[in-house]
């Protein structure tokens, strides 16, 4: 579902992503470790074509996200670090608006209420406006967008990072969820206990190269956490 | 897509309580100038019509006594409102809306308000107009200059982008959704307006009046949607909404309030007008010229002479006086034509070069439109000044060939209300809207470059606006 090949983005000659290669296929979560600068914010915009790559392609579905900006964007689903909103918006007029652009102008109150609880959001906080969400609740709507769009493949830039622990685990399971529902998945992220928990693979990123991938069923999360530090400290 | 993008706009703004703020105060300052131009308009154009009746009737009513003298005595001629003059008052305030209209002379004309005003009210007069052109775009910029900076500073533009929505989509939405938040505020002003229009039933036909009231309705849209335009693009295209809110402030700034000044100062630089004393010293130096009157007293003579096989002038059965007088007038309006033709031609290049500076500022050229569907620019000014003249004129030729005809030589002549009833009543037709059209076709086609540019100007920008 989501493909890179030798894909590769330099900035003045440094190479902030080296020639990455990965399949994620449905139903599986990948998730990209490694530092700040290592490279993972990077893969993820280059498949979201909001940078143009320097060399090798990014495909989702097949497609080449350069040649089919469009197109591919139907079958993705992004969800960055904190799911920004419109203040004078409700949560559901959010909801509405993002599902809407997304191209499911067709829904209903009613089903939109759907994916509010499918999500786990309180029925009241529908009419609210979003100002007084949290930050857990924010990235619940990002998976309700996700759900609306009937995303078939889900970009998340460290979804989880400051959330207390319950909300990231509630998020992590709408993840499993999702997977479960043959969604692939694509995660950045620092929490090697989440990439554990929710991954079926995790990817170790340092300048820019993907130098290690295992499953997380082959390790344990002491082993993980040891592998990871090996990477780091080459 | 477009239609949706649209509709949350409006709701995004409309929910926010500093627009709605700044919508009642822009719709209170539009209704308030519109009655205000209403109410002047009614009291002005009351007082012309009494004032037209009472000036016809002392010219009826002033008893016998010789042409000559009645010449002397006479008449005032009133410039005719158009209706949109509540709208904008124009020039008149400057060059006035009556003359008095006598023998020998082409006056000035009077009843200029600005003469009795302070340095402050001189400043600037809240008309509609002033309203609609330096109010409006302010407020335009002030809803409108964080439409895709703010999305893209918030971290949502990188959302809707991954959604795939096409840019100039989101530019479009964007556009009509700020359209249709003014139209809140221009709906009521419209409404306000046709009101005030059609209050006014006892002053001619609606009809020619509201085909321009749509014109001109029309012609401050698109200037509104340059506006929208400017900001959308200057907000896509800014690295923060704090940089375009600058950027957009200097040019209403200098689309407002410096480059009217230095386009009118840069007309009057190009071509310098005379002072008044130099202006009026040189007419009457040419009026003065013995000259040419004494010629064209001899070529008359001999005219007449030979018409009437005659060995001298007193022979003729016709009163040389008369003659004399007319020859007089005849001389007069030639200076006139020349110095004040002269004049009025510079006036006409300082207009024009003003509209043209409209390439750096769409005031200019709006103004200039503003003014010209309004009938009060210097175009109509000058037809107005052009047909009170030939009045004048009329009036002059038949009191001093009526004396030609009927006075003896010698004899005390006067004459009564038979002769005062053969000059018509003032009757005067303003252009039509046409010709308005054809007078400013410079300032309409650097309209429709100004739209048509931003429009571009916006969708480029937004075509190529940067996630983060």
């Amino acid at each position: 579902m989501l493909e890179a090949s030798a894909l590769t983005k330099q900035y003045n000659g440094v190479a902030a992503l080296d020639n990455l290669t990965l399949r994620v296929e449905p139903g599986e979560v990948f998730c990209l470790l490694g530092a700040n600068g290592a490279g993972k914010t990077t893969a993820i915009n280059l498949f979201l074509n909001f940078i143009e790559p320097t060399s090798g392609t990014a495909r989702i579905n097949g497609l080449d996200v350069t040649a089919h900006a469009l197109e591919t964007k139907k079958f993705v689903a992004y969800i960055p670090e904190t799911v920004m909103l419109y203040k004078n918006l409700t949560g559901l007029e959010n909801l509405e608006y993002f599902s809407a652009l997304a191209g499911r102008s067709d829904y209903t109150r009613l089903e939109l209420l759907g994916f509010f609880k499918q999500v786990g959001l309180q029925h009241e906080a529908a009419d609210r406006r979003v100002g007084t969400y949290s930050k857990g609740m924010r990235q619940k709507v990002g998976i309700a967008i996700a759900l609306a769009k009937g995303a078939k493949a889900l970009l998340l830039d460290e979804p989880t990072s400051g959330l207390d622990p319950k909300a990231s685990n509630e998020f992590s399971e709408l993840l499993r969820q999702m997977s479960a529902d043959g969604v692939a998945v694509l995660m950045a992220t620092h929490d090697l206990f989440r990439a554990k928990e929710s991954g079926t693979r995790v990817g170790i990123m340092r300048h820019g190269q993907l130098v290690r991938t295992l499953g997380t069923s082959e390790v344990g999360h002491a082993d993980l956490e040891r592998i990871y530090l090996e990477q780091m400290h080459d | 897509m477009i239609r949706r993008i649209a509709r949350k706009e409006l709701l995004d703004t409309t929910r926010d309580g500093r627009f709605r703020v700044l919508a009642i105060l822009v719709l209170a300052i539009s209704v308030t100038s519109l009655l205000a131009g209403w109410k002047h308009y009614r009291d002005v154009q009351a007082q012309h019509e009494q004032a037209q009746r009472a000036t016809r009737a002392q010219w009826l009513g002033q008893g016998s006594k010789n042409p000559h003298s009645a010449a002397h005595y006479g008449v005032y001629a009133f410039k005719p409102k158009n209706r949109l003059s509540m709208v904008d008052t124009g020039i008149d305030p400057y060059v006035g809306v009556a003359a008095w209209l006598e023998a020998h002379k082409q006056n000035e004309f009077k009843y200029r308000p600005a003469q009795d005003r302070t340095a402050v009210q001189r400043f600037g007069e809240l008309t509609a107009a002033e309203g609609f052109l330096v109010l409006l775009p302010l407020f335009i910029v002030l809803v409108t200059f964080s439409t895709f900076s703010g999305e893209r500073e918030q971290g949502t533009l990188r959302q809707l982008l991954s959604l795939g929505v096409r840019t100039r989509d989101l530019a479009l939405g964007k556009a009509l959704g700020v359209a249709a938040a003014l139209a809140l505020v221009l709906v009521p002003a419209t409404i306000a307006g046709i009101v005030c229009l059609s209050l006014t039933p006892e002053y001619g036909s609606l009809a020619g009046d509201t085909a321009r009231a749509a014109l001109l309705g029309t012609i401050y849209l698109a200037y509104f949607a340059t506006f929208i335009a400017i900001s959308l693009g200057v907000s896509a295209r800014a690295r923060s909404s704090r940089l375009a809110l600058v950027v957009l402030l200097s040019f209403w700034f200098a689309n407002s309030l410096i480059v009217s000044r230095a386009a009118s100062d840069l007309a009057a630089t190009l071509y310098p007008t005379p002072s008044a004393v130099e202006f009026q010293s040189a007419m009457e130096k040419d009026l003065a010229d013995p000259s040419d009157v004494e010629q064209r007293f001899e070529r008359r003579r001999q005219e007449l002479m030979q018409r009437y096989n005659a060995a001298s002038i007193d022979a003729v059965p016709i009163n040389f006086a008369g003659i004399s007088l007319q020859e007089g007038e005849e001389h007069g309006n030639e200076v006139f034509d020349r110095h004040y033709g002269r004049l009025f031609e510079i006036y006409d290049r300082q207009n024009h070069a003003y509209q043209i500076a409209g390439i750096i500022a769409p005031l200019l050229p709006m103004r200039a439109l503003s003014m010209g569907l309004a009938g009060t620019d210097f175009a109509h000014h000058r037809s107005f000044v052009h047909a009170a003249e030939e009045y004048r004129r009329s009036i002059q030729r038949v009191m001093n060939y009526d004396i030609a005809e009927r006075a003896k030589p010698g004899v005390v002549y006067t004459a009564g209300p038979e002769l005062w009833e053969k000059v018509p009543d003032f009757q005067y037709e303003a252009p039509a809207t046409g010709w308005v059209l054809e007078h400013y076709r410079w300032s309409l086609l650097l309209m429709a470059a100004w739209l048509a540019g931003s429009a571009w100007f916006a969708f480029s920008s937004a075509s190529h606006a940067r996630v983060d």
